[in-house]
């Protein structure tokens, strides 16, 4: 490498390759090595019946940990991509896998992701006897559940949103379908794409901590990680070791933001669709570090380059002998592309149906209407709950939001800070709060609200001050210059603008809110337990009991939850979402 | 006047062999609720090579939907498209777009925009260069390699366009409105690179198809004008234009042209109909017209700005001089004139605008009396009583329903866009109110006021 480098800068005093392409090297080479590193330690030994592995509140043992819950997030990440990419483009492309796919999609991102967690365990435990991998799997698949849905939603709804006349100029130019995804539908839905990947991953370390230390079936379970070390801290009383591990949970989450996602936003910003400047394009600090770097150009010079010329030119020496230079419609491909979607989709609605006749009969028999009925009523309690962590977190941060989303300075540099807070995953503070519950005997039923709010409120306050800096300037200047002030200002202005902000905050707030009801309903401080009434304490407990005892009403329960956010989603955030979408929207 | 509408076409089909041809090309979208919009109806239309083929129309015409049909975009709903004399399967291969909005990527350079037009064609790395680099000379793009198109000015951006279109060697150029989103300047230099690209050497080009609202453009750059009638889309006339380029706006063929041109769409838009029957007395739905007429979809400041041009500008009763007049394309005009026509402000003998008598007193008149007058108006106009006549027996009545009857009177046209012109106009005239929230049509809230008020100003 460093041979070619020499050549290349002597020959015309071209850039050359510098420090910051051996900081790249090694960034590369340590990547490498942790995915070896960390990846071995998913493979050891485990038997579930017996003792659990053992967790080292060591403060040097911590990179270690944070490398494995990055690696099970990573993972997770990668998973989701495909599915985003193959599922979302299905449901743009063909009209039936739409049909199936967007109903699917809604259900599935309305079941609380913890109960996903018992069901993978139970699983894959059993796929893989006497080996941690089975685990490690149930947890990565419930990191991909917690986040895979707004991913594919996202690039759904970019892919049927790009320009009707850009996909006119590609057909026009007869580009292949291949190329129509390089060229097109890709770039078109980046800008969105990364964003809302940026955001999943975030939702994502709420289900990686919790699935890393969770009493399943009878069983503690603990997969070497950040999540577990904390739990571990917490119960053997080792305060400075929950410390280092909030420190370090921080730091990972901070770092993932610098060094992937800001770039990466940084990057995607010249794949916006409009063909104007943005006013304040984001920046990185990496990013231009990384622009320094040779090697990128290397590679596209020396081997993107020949190896697209490779490919032209043998195309052009393959089609020589048709006389045409044209591609035709291609009909036997279509046929057998048909072939293998119904084969595919049949297999599917099998499988569907059959895991729903089990669910059924599982239910049908081990639980009574009185149980029914007595588990809707915990839901209700539960609901109360969700909507009080909405109204109060609407209340406290409306104000907080407009004032920061009003100061461009400070807006700049908070919001991404909300966001961070927003991924924190405070599932894991609960014991600490716990503790102080029992010190001052606070009710848990309410107390429990306190915990739900914890990690929902930042979905308010991060979009009311996205609300408060998208208000035009004019309509501000006109309202100082009417002189509004006060409740009238609000009113006419800041409500009706944030609005549709809000709406988008305030339902990713009560989603989030009844996926934290499963952990923050029933929550321990050393060998003390408290348990408020409700259905996500409902859903705890029955998820715990041993030998698969509580399976029915674990799928009872966690149907009766999903049943709630659908409706309610149906209810209130649809017609919200329409209601702002036909008065308040601004253009 | 009644002079046949359609003109038969003045121009024999040429010798040369035909690059593409529309046969009895008919074709409908499904608008919802299984109603059926027909947009172009029974169109016979060749390209010929070596001919610069413009097609004239208002929006609404069906123009675009006749280029997407050529060009294998959309497929029509019976007819056949040919190409070469063969039956066009999937995408035309011999032509090539270029956008009104550009419909470039915004993220690929100059240079790859103009790649993309060769994207289909199996060529080594060395051919597409020079091919590219080619297109890329021919338009004066020049040392714009590597920019992005949000970089560079809404000609250059067209420029990269017509290049990507010109990059694959098509036989046929189609332009669809390219030069409408720029401004008068860039839009007259590029105007003449194109005729100048289509006569030169070099491109494999043989003709040009234009769409185009504007008919100087039209009479400027092609040697034969095809004028679509709207409301379905009907080949109204063909015309030849031998004019040796560059072409001078002063020419008097020039002008004949643009005279004839303007003289159908004129006629087309305001026929001068024989006069109604009497009404029969007594019974006030008889006053309406006895066929039911659509409206233009104008504004009511806009009629009202017509009848103050007219006021001021007494001199000034040509429908070709208020159009440059009041700096609106033709098309938009006609449409302005006509509603003021409906309303019977205006008289339109030929190409004349005249004020009428009524017409002059609701200028001159106050606001209330000028509401009541053109209330009065409004309610001879036959269409308007698919609503008065719900508000008559009922508060309110959805717009859906009233959209779904506006459908079935004027097939031809889109009901929602009327219906947003009659709000407007049953707003002015005090006869009807519209709820965005509950989507109904309703009576207006303070008629007995408002009709106390007019009584207390007559008297």
């Amino acid at each position: 490498m460093k041979s070619t480098a020499t050549q290349l800068g002597a020959a015309d005093g071209k850039r050359t390759f510098n420090w910051v392409d051996l900081l790249i090297f090694g960034g590369v080479l340590g990547v490498l090595w942790s995915i070896l590193q960390f990846g071995s330690g998913m493979m050891v030994h485990f038997d579930a019946t017996s003792q659990s592995l053992p967790i080292s509140t060591h403060i040097r043992h911590i990179p270690y940990y944070a490398g494995r819950t990055l690696l099970r997030m990573w993972i997770a990440f990668g998973f989701s991509l495909i599915f985003t990419f193959s599922v979302g483009y299905a449901a743009a492309k063909n009209r039936i896998a739409r049909a199936i796919i967007l109903p699917f999609m809604d259900i599935m991102q309305s079941i609380p992701v913890l109960s996903f967690l018992t069901i993978f365990i139970t699983f894959f435990v059993s796929l893989f006897p006497g080996s941690l991998i089975g685990v490690e799997c149930a947890s990565v698949l419930t990191v991909f559940t917690g986040q895979v849905w707004n991913m594919a939603f996202g690039f759904y709804h970019s892919m049927v949103t790009i320009p009707q006349d850009l996909h006119e100029a590609a057909t026009n130019y007869r580009l292949t379908a291949l190329q129509r995804f390089q060229k097109l539908e890709v770039p078109a839905s980046m800008h969105s794409l990364i964003w809302n990947c940026m955001m999943s991953f975030g939702a994502g370390w709420f289900a990686v901590s919790a699935s890393e230390a969770i009493t399943v079936l009878g069983k503690n379970i603990q997969l070497p990680g950040l999540g577990s070390y904390m739990a571990t801290a917490v119960s053997t009383g080792d305060y400075w070791a929950a410390f280092w591990a909030i420190i370090t949970m921080l730091s990972v989450i901070l770092a993932t933001d610098q060094l992937v996602w800001r770039p990466l936003l940084v990057w995607a910003d010249k794949f916006k669709m409009e063909l104007t400047e943005s006013a304040h394009p984001p920046t990185s600090w990496f990013y231009d570090l990384l622009r320094r770097a040779y090697i990128f150009e290397w590679i596209g010079e020396h081997v993107l380059i020949p190896l697209s010329t490779f490919y032209d030119d043998l195309r052009a020496k393959l089609s020589a002998r048709h006389a045409e230079n044209f591609v035709k419609p291609n009909k036997i491909g279509r046929y057998v592309w048909l072939v293998v979607g119904i084969v595919l989709l049949l297999g599917l609605l099998s499988e569907v149906i059959l895991g729903a006749m089990a669910g059924f009969d599982a239910v049908y028999h081990h639980i009574s209407m009185a149980e029914i009925v007595k588990i809707v009523g915990l839901g209700f309690v539960t609901l109360l709950r969700v909507l009080a962590v909405t109204i109060l977190a609407t209340l406290i941060w409306t104000p907080v939001g407009v004032w920061i989303g009003s100061r461009q300075r400070v807006a700049q540099f908070a919001q991404p800070l909300v966001q961070i807070f927003a991924s924190f995953p405070v599932n894991m503070t609960f014991p600490l709060i716990v503790g102080l519950f029992v010190r001052y005997n606070i009710d848990m039923n309410w107390g429990c609200i306190l915990l739900i709010a914890m990690g929902a409120q930042w979905y308010i306050l991060f979009n009311v001050i996205a609300g408060a800096m998208a208000i035009p300037n004019d309509l501000k200047e006109a309202a100082k210059n009417y002189g509004l002030k006060g409740w009238p200002l609000w009113k006419t202005l800041i409500l009706p603008a944030i609005f549709p902000f809000w709406i988008t905050g305030a339902c990713t707030a009560a989603g989030g809110a009844w996926n934290a009801t499963i952990l923050a309903e029933v929550a321990s401080w050393g060998d003390k337990t408290l348990k408020a009434t409700g259905l996500g304490a409902f859903i705890a407990e029955v998820s715990s009991q041993a030998g698969g005892a509580g399976t029915p009403a674990l799928i009872c329960g966690t149907a009766i939850m999903a049943l709630f956010v659908v409706v309610i989603n149906k209810l209130v955030w649809r017609r919200l979402y329409s209601y702002a979408e036909h008065r308040f929207h601004l253009d | 006047m009644s002079t046949e509408l359609t003109v038969p076409p003045h121009v024999a089909p040429t010798d040369a062999p035909a690059i593409a041809e529309l046969c009895n090309i008919t074709k409908s979208f499904a608008v919802g609720r299984g109603r059926e919009l027909k947009v172009l109806d029974q169109i016979d239309l060749a390209i010929h090579e070596g001919e610069l083929l413009a097609l004239l129309g208002q929006s609404g015409s069906g123009k675009s939907t006749l280029l997407r049909c050529l060009t294998g975009l959309t497929k029509p709903t019976s007819g056949r498209v040919l190409c070469y004399g063969r039956p066009l399967e999937g995408i035309n291969p011999n032509a090539s777009i270029v956008f009104q909005t550009f419909a470039l990527y915004p993220w690929l350079t100059v240079e790859q925009n103009v790649e993309v037009g060769l994207m289909a064609k199996r060529l080594t790395r060395t051919e597409k260069a020079e091919a590219i680099e080619k297109a890329i000379d021919l338009i004066g793009l020049n040392n714009y390699h590597s920019a992005f198109p949000r970089e560079i000015s809404g000609g250059m951006r067209q420029r990269v366009g017509i290049a990507r279109a010109l990059v694959s060697q098509p036989k046929i150029l189609c332009l669809d409105e390219a030069f409408s989103a720029l401004d008068v300047l860039t839009a007259e230099n590029l105007r003449k690179e194109v005729v100048g690209l289509w006569q030169g050497e070099g491109t494999g080009l043989k003709s040009i198809f234009m769409v185009t609202h504007n008919i100087e453009e039209a009479v400027e750059m092609a040697t034969r004008i095809c004028v679509l009638f709207p409301h379905p889309g009907r080949l109204g006339i063909v015309l030849a234009n031998n004019l040796p380029y560059p072409r001078n706006p002063s020419h008097p063929e020039f002008q004949r042209l643009m005279k004839v041109i303007h003289e159908t769409i004129t006629l087309q838009a305001l026929p001068d109909l024989p006069p109604e029957p009497p009404p029969a007395a007594g019974r006030p739905i008889s006053r309406a017209r006895a066929r039911m007429e659509s409206i233009p979809t104008v504004g009511v400041s806009q009629i009202l700005g017509l009848l103050s041009i007219l006021h001021d500008q007494p001199d000034l009763n040509n429908v070709y001089d208020i159009s440059d007049e009041i700096g609106k394309e033709f098309g938009e005009t006609i449409a302005i004139v006509k509603a003021a026509e409906i309303l019977e402000f205006v008289n339109t003998p030929k190409d004349e605008v005249q004020f009428t008598e009524l017409g002059r007193r609701f200028f001159l008149s106050d606001r209330a009396t000028r509401k009541q007058i053109f209330a009065e108006q409004v309610r001879k106009l036959r269409l308007f009583h698919i609503i008065l006549a719900y508000l008559e027996t009922q508060e309110e009545v959805s717009a859906e329903t009233v959209t779904h009857d506006i459908a079935t009177a004027l097939p031809y046209e889109n009901p929602e866009k009327i219906l947003q012109t009659m709000i407007a106009w049953g707003r002015y005239a005090g006869l009807m109110d519209y709820n965005a929230n509950t989507d109904m049509v309703t009576l207006p809230e303070e008629e007995e006021e408002e009709d106390e008020e007019k009584t207390a100003a007559e008297k």
